[in-house]
């Protein structure tokens, strides 16, 4: 675990980049901070506990579209307060989470790469089926989801200009940080911990394993949901391609690659990974892909805890050695 | 009524009798050995009674209650606590960390307090680590592993102590100072320990009643002195002709 100065150095840091750049970059780094958010939910559920999802981009999905159909319209007319879709999101893709964990873990007993391919095809399935739903808008999506509006009783405060919506974006962003932070810092995240490493020895001492998992996985669900929601209220569409095997694959590069067991490193990794891509994929062409996938085995070979995690371990190293 | 107690216990591997109906109690704040050749169901006979395994048939009662089938992590809140025979300690986490873990297990895990500050001392000091608890687990030699994982099972203020080969893998200084610390848990009256072992010198240290398994049944049970004469356990351990 990053130690809080660190963190709030990052987040700092954050703070003052639209103040020095041109507002198109502070509308990208909105997006990445969205990634990132996304990111840090699987450094919890694969990272820190140890379940291989590979299918995390469902909750994204799910979250996003839940939000674009509140906030158009499409569930009430008169339900489209951006508080009642953001909440809505989160309920939905921690509902599905808790549903889907507790026939995969409780049920069947799922685990390690067995619970990797049904996570992943569960994600592709939910694609397939978002691109022949109709009323969701199918292969073209949802465009014209409206910004999220802060006003109250009435009052409209819509945050459609980019700085006030990325300051909005990362006060969110951080304070989700802070509460899992404070999570992973508590008895229950050393628990966590110790079920990474010895799951028999946990269940022997009077833990129901399975039921650690399932809560893990649903927290984890809550924030990838929250993510997704954000997202398309800033991009003003939601698409198929938030749910699938794409964004999947893509977030497990960006943990993986910024350090999964580190939350913040996983964040960075997000934004780290979305900013190249910016600016390599122009130059490079179709070798984007290429140099990204040699960067990720280079990295898993040769500093497999990260490449933003580890030096941001030795930075900080002596003082958390217990790996918490 | 003694605190621990199978009834025609049994366990079959596809038509192998692995434990073949044992009988066997053991009344409270008493230490207890239980020995015989690999194979012979002894560990068998522990995965039956902590829960990892489910029995073919009999009963368990543990403190009054059946417990028979039921999952470890049900068995572990009643109070029977398993040390493994490779030791299981989190490796990631520190001395201090390892004793606090199975310790919220009793008493409630919270999800919103710094974990900072719990650290059940007085196992680590029973099992003489008090002066490591900020190393971290994986730094520990292998005889300290063995130690801590004892001390882990205080923490989580088990009323009886299952120990597989507590001694494995420990020199002879180590063996020693184990049966010192088993010994003393015991005679201190508040735990009842039932412990699985192969070293004869640790048997004798430790000097308490000892059950003999065979085959998965029991063969014999008697103190130290009478199993080490007795001609059929000799002939169990040593072979024929000796």
């Amino acid at each position: 675990m990053a130690p809080r100065w660190l963190a709030g150095v990052v987040f700092m840091a954050l703070a003052a980049f639209p103040l020095l750049a041109a507002d198109y970059w502070t509308g990208q780094l909105t997006r990445y901070l969205i990634f990132g958010l996304f990111a840090m939910s699987l450094s919890l559920v694969w990272g820190r506990a140890g379940i291989l999802c590979f299918g995390q981009a469902m909750f994204f999905g799910i979250g996003g579209y839940v939000m674009a159909a509140c906030t158009m319209g499409l569930v009430g007319g008169a339900l489209t307060s951006s508080y009642l879709g953001l909440a809505a999101a989160v309920l939905a893709a921690a509902g599905f989470a808790a549903l889907l964990g507790y026939f995969l873990f409780l049920g069947r007993g799922l685990s390690g790469a067995y619970l990797a391919i049904v996570t992943l095809a569960i994600a592709y399935i939910l694609e397939q089926t978002l691109k022949s739903a109709y009323t969701l808008g199918a292969d073209n999506g949802l465009s014209g989801v409206p910004p999220i509006d802060l006003g109250l009783f009435g009052a409209s405060v819509e945050l459609w200009q980019e700085t006030p919506r990325y300051y909005l974006v990362l006060a969110i962003v951080a304070a989700v940080y802070a509460a899992l932070d404070r999570l992973l810092a508590s008895p229950f995240g050393v628990v966590l911990t110790a079920m990474h490493g010895d799951p028999r020895r946990l269940a022997f001492f009077g833990y129901h394993v399975l039921s650690l998992r399932l809560i893990v996985f649903v927290i984890g669900a809550a924030v990838a949901g929250l993510a997704g929601a954000l997202f398309v209220a800033v991009d003003e569409f939601a698409s198929p391609t938030l749910i699938g095997f794409g964004l999947s694959t893509e977030v497990l590069i960006w943990v993986a690659l910024g350090g999964k067991e580190m939350l913040l490193a996983a964040f960075l990794g997000a934004i780290a990974v979305r900013l190249m891509e910016s600016t390599f994929a122009e130059l490079l062409g179709d070798f984007w892909i290429l140099a990204l996938g040699l960067v990720f085995m280079v990295s898993v070979v040769l500093l497999p805890r990260g490449l933003i995690a580890t030096p941001l371990g030795r930075l900080t190293s002596g003082r958390h050695r217990d790996g918490t | 009524m003694p605190l621990l107690r199978t009834v025609d216990l049994r366990k079959d591997f596809g038509g192998l009798a692995a434990v073949d109906g044992v009988d066997f109690g053991l009344e409270a704040g008493t230490l207890h050995a239980l020995v015989g050749p690999n194979g012979c169901g002894k560990s068998t006979l522990f995965n039956l009674i902590s829960g990892a395994l489910a029995p073919s048939g009999g009963r368990v009662f543990f403190d009054g209650d059946e417990i028979t089938g039921l999952a470890p992590h049900d068995v572990a809140r009643r109070g029977i606590g398993r040390k493994f025979q490779v030791p299981a300690v989190f490796d990631a986490l520190s001395v201090a960390r390892n004793l606090a873990v199975p310790a919220w297990a009793r008493d409630g895990l919270a999800f919103w307090r710094a974990a900072d500050t719990d650290a059940p001392m007085a196992a680590l000091e029973q099992v003489g680590l008090a002066g490591k608890r900020d190393l971290p687990a994986a730094e520990l030699s292998h005889g300290e592993r063995q130690w801590l994982e004892i001390a882990m099972l205080l923490a989580s203020r088990a009323r009886l102590l299952l120990l597989d080969e507590p001694t494995a893998g420990m020199t002879v200084t180590e063996t020693a100072a184990t049966a010192e610390l088993i010994g003393g848990l015991a005679a201190a009256g508040d735990v009842t320990v039932l412990v699985i072992e192969h070293d004869m010198a640790f048997l004798r240290d430790l000097g308490c009643p000892v059950t003999v398994m065979a085959k998965g049944r029991i063969l014999r049970t008697g103190d130290y002195a009478a199993i080490r004469a007795d001609a059929e356990v000799r002939e169990l351990y040593f072979g024929r002709g000796r």
